[in-house]
């Protein structure tokens, strides 16, 4: 008997898009450096909702598709939500130390190289690279909180089976 | 949930994982390496490929000839847990069957690390870089249970599912 293929882009959309804010915004973004914390618990939530609109018992593999899936949303949400942020975060910084030559105070050396860096991260070249790297880390992160949710969310009860109508009582032998 | 794979599948995931996780391990040392030989550039990038994962704080990583790795204590704890726990992995399961933890056993590995990283956020107490290496190598080491059954099982599903569309399309519409 073959198992229906469970629907996983709809749940994955959904956790992957949370994740990917969570994950892009200032001071929110820093809980992915406990474990990737966004990412897996996104993943993990994604296998959660695919247990619920899905008939039968999940398996591992499904929740490593969902959560791989999640990660890659994520990744994308990620990178679209830091793109505006990443730009006024420079502008600030480079504002702050025109500031600080105003008044004659040294700048730290490699200060300027490391805001050099990070104008180049937001050629499309550097960018399409970051995405391809964090699709990939998170895909992989995803996987294993998928499964991982899959652990704690898609055991389900089987439900009993129905019983057997009862026989049809046999009616007395023509013999009696 | 249990399953009885097919296991060369289940020894190529597993050998994949062992793999990947050396060059992650690897990359991590590489970093300070890079540093302490002058390679400024090369070594900025390998740090910045963990930025994504780690908050790379110098004051909470350990260090190598003066150079912090490019994790904290807590996520090389994680990652070397994962190594650990991958080469006990076919003593614990074997490659002839597959099965995910059970949630106690995901709730107590996880518990060191959640006590230590709330009560840290909280202001409650500031743990050692020991401890937060240990920490995480508790929750690490549970996690290729889950990762080797989940990939795994994908891939067994996939194959699966490749063989099944092609036994309709050789039975042709009805």
């Amino acid at each position: 008997m073959n198992k229906p293929k469970p629907e996983y882009l709809r749940p994955a959309l959904i956790a992957g898009a949370v994740a990917g804010l969570l994950s892009g915004l200032p001071i929110i973004g820093a809980g992915n450096c406990l474990c990737c914390l966004w990412i897996v618990g996104g993943a993990a939530i994604a296998a959660k909702l695919l247990a619920s609109q899905t008939p039968g018992l999940l398996t591992a593999g499904d929740g490593a598709i969902v959560g791989a899936l999640t990660g890659i949303v994520a990744a994308v949400v990620d990178t679209l939500v830091k793109l505006p942020l990443q730009r006024y975060n420079l502008e600030l910084a480079r504002r702050i130390l025109d500031r600080f030559s105003e008044f004659g105070t040294d700048i730290p050396s490699g200060v300027e190289g490391w805001l050099d860096l990070g104008s180049g991260s937001l050629s499309p070249g550097w960018l399409l690279l970051g995405l391809f790297f964090s699709a990939a880390v998170y895909a992989v992160m995803g996987a294993l909180g998928g499964t991982i949710g899959v652990s704690l969310f898609g055991r389900k009860a089987i439900p009993p089976t129905p019983s057997a109508p009862p026989a049809a009582p046999q009616g007395p032998s023509d013999a009696a | 949930m249990e399953a009885s794979p097919d296991p060369r599948t289940v020894r190529a995931v597993y050998g994949a994982t062992v793999a990947g996780t050396v060059l992650w391990l690897a990359a991590i040392l590489l970093a300070p390496w890079l540093a302490g030989r002058g390679a400024d550039g090369a070594a900025r990038i390998v740090y910045e490929v963990f930025a994504p994962v780690c908050h790379q704080d110098p004051q909470r990583c350990f260090a190598l000839g003066g150079h912090p790795l490019a994790v904290c204590g807590r996520c090389l704890g994680i990652y070397a847990g994962f190594a650990a726990g991958l080469i006990l992995y076919p003593f614990v399961r074997g490659f002839s069957r597959l099965a995910l933890p059970r949630a106690r056993v995901f709730v107590l590995s996880i518990l060191p690390l959640a006590l230590d990283g709330v009560a840290g956020v909280l202001g409650l107490w500031r743990s050692p870089i020991e401890v937060r290496f240990l920490t995480g190598l508790a929750w690490g080491a549970i996690l290729p249970l889950y990762f080797v059954t989940g990939v795994a099982d994908l891939v067994l599903t996939r194959r699966r599912r490749r063989s099944e569309r092609g036994l309709e399309k050789s039975r042709g519409p009805t």
